[in-house]
Parts: structure tokens; sequence; C-alpha cells
């Protein structure tokens, strides 16, 4: 008998006649939007800041300051076009210097392969 | 993870890790300085802001509130107008002379009465009264927070200690826009014929966010654990 | 790419100083109570879920400013009035208990999210 008699339907990505309103409403949701949303007591804690983290937000308002971005453009790129997931999953200043390397590769400031090269040559002084 | 810090400094020194976030902030840094999109000058302006802001403009301001009627209105009225008399200017004190990108020009600040006590969140991200108050705590900008004081504010301000009598109602602020808040809370008994010194020791961060009373005990923030750093900022 | 036009326009100024008188008279007044709309929110808002659909009384118009879905993309010519508006929590929130019913939330929103009832 053939394989294919023994698969169950895919649950990969889904038709679009199977995607209703609602469906549609929870892929649209901004990332950022958590106000509301269910969760549970958590320690609250300060945290010691790392340098590149306060160097990270410096970048970041310089970026402003000197016209490449405003600080909104900041936000949506780092709080909403990351995607749910990954919203999620990386640290808070992670975002914000994924976001500050994203914006100068996207308005052509800086190529993808010189920011490549340059990081490979960063990660080299400390070997 | 910080397991490199516990090396026996007898042995010869373990080479330097680095971690992708470090290799990735010096390559941006570098590239946007070689480019020109701003100077070694201005991250090192922009920097020296950042070290020099903290909560003691914004202690001072409700301090003084509390003991001059007359700055009381201006400051429920005008928080920009209100902060120039605490050494802030919104607009120049940034070296940007416009403001700071990410804080505005547009400070409110919220009075707690006998029957309504404020909190303060941005659900959105952390948007927060940098200029006046300082930096954000860490539970300030975790999503924990920002999903449940808007919804449960009672619990969570229990959590933190606050359990409010009877008769006072809980007024959540959002700041989701350019609006920046902070919160002027209530003084407290027991602080009777106090200077606006004396007055601005007990005004703590956590009093501005709402997250807690003013007390004439207590000159600190609640302790909380602290989680460290593995390449702390240095040199301040 | 033209990188001072914030500062040209903001600096000892600051921003939202800077929108002032752009947008015209302000369409709503503290006191009115307005709904706020369930606009689609494709790729970027800020204006919360929680609060669409749901009746709130303004409070006071803050300052003039391009909407946050046009200056995310900095789109900044067509500035609107923003508005602290206030709801009754229990509006917000299906089991905000009673025992709490004077409870509120305030949160600011531009004009554009917000109609008379």
């Amino acid at each position: 008998m053939s394989i294919h008699n023994k698969l169950k339907p895919s649950k990969d990505a889904p038709y679009p006649d199977t995607f209703d309103h609602k469906r549609w409403r929870e892929c649209m949701k901004n990332p950022h939007d958590v106000g509301g949303e269910l969760d549970v007591p958590m320690q609250y804690e300060e945290k010691e800041e790392e340098q590149w983290e306060l160097n990270t937000y410096v970048i970041c308002e310089c970026l402003a300051w000197r016209g490449i971005w405003n600080a909104e453009e900041r936000r949506r790129r780092q709080n909403v076009d990351f995607g749910n997931s990954n919203y999620l999953a990386l640290p808070y200043y992670g975002r914000w210097l994924i976001t500050a390397a994203r914006i100068i590769v996207d308005k052509q400031l800086v190529t993808l392969t010189e920011l490549v090269n340059k990081q490979e040559e960063v990660r080299k002084r400390y070997e | 993870m910080a397991e490199k810090h516990n090396h026996d400094h007898n042995h010869a020194p373990m080479v330097e890790e680095i971690s992708d976030f470090e290799v990735l902030e010096i390559a941006v840094r570098e590239l946007c300085i070689e480019k020109g999109l701003f100077t070694i000058d201005d991250h090192r302006q922009f920097t020296e802001y950042a070290h020099n802001i903290g909560p003691l403009p914004a202690a001072r301001l409700v301090a003084k509130a509390w003991l001059d009627p007359e700055f009381k209105k201006l400051a429920l009225e005008d928080g920009v107008k209100a902060s120039l008399e605490v050494g802030i200017d919104w607009i120049t004190s940034p070296p940007t002379d416009f403001g700071t990108p990410s804080d505005y020009c547009d400070l409110r600040i919220l009075e707690d009465t006998a029957t309504t006590k404020h909190v303060v969140v941005c659900t959105l991200c952390s948007c927060y009264p940098r200029p006046i108050l300082g930096h954000s705590p860490e539970w300030y900008r975790t999503p924990n927070y920002r999903r449940r004081i808007v919804r449960w504010p009672r619990d969570v301000l229990s959590e933190f200690g606050v359990n409010l009598p009877e008769g006072v109602n809980v007024r959540v602020e959002d700041s989701n826009q350019k609006c920046r808040f902070m919160v002027m809370p209530m003084r407290p008994e027991g602080t009777e014929g106090w200077t606006e010194e004396q007055l601005t020791e007990i005004v703590t961060r956590d009093c501005m966010l709402g997250v807690a009373l003013p007390h004439p005990d207590r000159k600190h923030n609640a302790k909380r654990p602290i989680h460290k750093a593995i390449n702390p900022v240095h040199g301040h | 790419m033209n990188r001072s036009h914030h500062a040209d326009k903001a600096t000892g100024v600051g921003d939202p100083q800077c929108f002032k008188g752009e947008a015209g008279p302000a369409k709503f007044k503290a006191g009115d109570r307005v709904r706020v709309k369930d606009l689609p929110d494709i790729f970027y808002t800020r204006t919360m879920q929680y609060c669409r659909n749901v009746v709130c009384e303004v409070v006071i118009a803050t300052h003039e400013s391009p909407a946050a879905e046009d200056e995310a993309w900095d789109n900044c010519d067509n500035p609107e009035w923003f508005y602290i508006v206030r709801f009754k929590q229990q509006d917000l929130w299906p089991e905000y208990p009673d025992t709490y019913s004077n409870d509120t939330l305030q949160t600011e929103l531009s004009e554009r999210w917000l109609e008379l009832v």
C-alpha cells in the first residue's frame, strides 16, 4: 500500500479558506500589544546594565539625534517588525541592538557585506 | 554562562570571551562612526548625559510641590515648566537641543489624592520620563508587568506591598504616546516641619511610578534581587 | 537622505512642540464621551486592542503630533491632536470586580481613533 494513504493531513502553512477573521486578528495583533494578556506573578528584579547595553541605547539615540531615524520608527521596527516569536525570545536590549544594525543596512548606509565583515574583524580581535 | 569569572587568578588569564551582542554592538558603533552617521563625540556626549540622569530632580519636584501650593499648581498644569525649577530642561538639557529622541518634551504629573492612587506603565514598550527620573528599572520593561498592571492593578500593587485602604480608587496610566508621566504621591504622616531636603530623601523612584508609598522611614526602593551583568558599565 | 529635517524643525523648540498649530482645531474636548474605533492595525499601531470599541471620556487634549502609525515611517506631514482618555476598568475587563467599580485607566490616543457617541 502507498505510504501516502497512511500520512495524516499536513499541519503546515494553513490554507487561506481555513483562515477566518478571528485567526487574521490573532496574526495581525502587534507583538508589543501585551496589555491585559494573561500572566502570573513573577519575582520582579533590578538588573545591572551591561556596557554593551548602555552603548546600544546611546547608539539608538545618536542615530535619531543625527536624523537617521526617529524614535517611533525604532519602536515599530524593534517592538513589532520582529514578529511575535522573536519579540518574546530576544533580550530587551538585544532587540534594540539588532534593530540598530537593521536600520543602517535597510537605509543602505552600510551594506550587509560591510556589517558581516566588521563583525568578523571584531571577533578576530578577541581571538 | 558566567563561568569565566570564577576562574582562579593564579592561572594564566583566559582569553576574553565576547558575546554575540558585544560583537554586534562594537561593529554597529564603529560602522556608524566610519560612515559619518554620528561622531565618536556624539556618542560620548550622549553617554555622559545618560550617566547624569537619575530620580533626584523628580523627587525634589515632589518635595517642592508638597511644601508650596503654588508650585504644586504649576507642576500639575505644566510639567515641563515645573521641571525647569529642579534644573531639568526637557528641550535643552539633552545634547540634542530638541529633547531626547525617545522621551520627548511633554511631562505630565499625576497627583495622588485621598481617593485616587496612580500607577504608571507603558504596555507597548517601556516609555519612561528619563530626563527627570533616570533609567527605568528592569521589571518595568518586562512583558509580565506590562500585561498585568493594566488589568489586575491591585494584585500587582499588593505584590509590591501596596495595599490601599477602602475608598481609594486606582487609576492606571498607560503611557503609550509622547506624553511622559510621573506620580506625585501624597505627603505621608510624620513629616510635619520637614525641610525640602528631608522630604526629597523619602520620595523614591518607586513612589514616583506609583508602586510604593512614601514613608518617613524609607529612603530607598524596596530591596529586590539584582541580576548581575557579565561586563557591567564601567568608568563612572 | 535629508537627515536634518527634524533637527531643523525642533531645535530649541522640542517635540511635540514643533508640531504646534499644524493639526487645525481639535475635534474633541474635555468631557466628551467617545468610542475607540477598531481600525485595521496591520503593521503598526499604538492603540491597544484592549480598548478597541470601548467608550471612554476625554480628559484633555495634550498636543499635536503625527500619528504613531505615520511617524513610524517618517510621514510627518499630517499631525493630528492627541487626547488622554479615561476608561472605567469595568468597561475594559469582564472580570473586574464590582468592589472596585470606581477604578479607572487612562491612556493617550490620536484623533483618528476616536468618535463621538
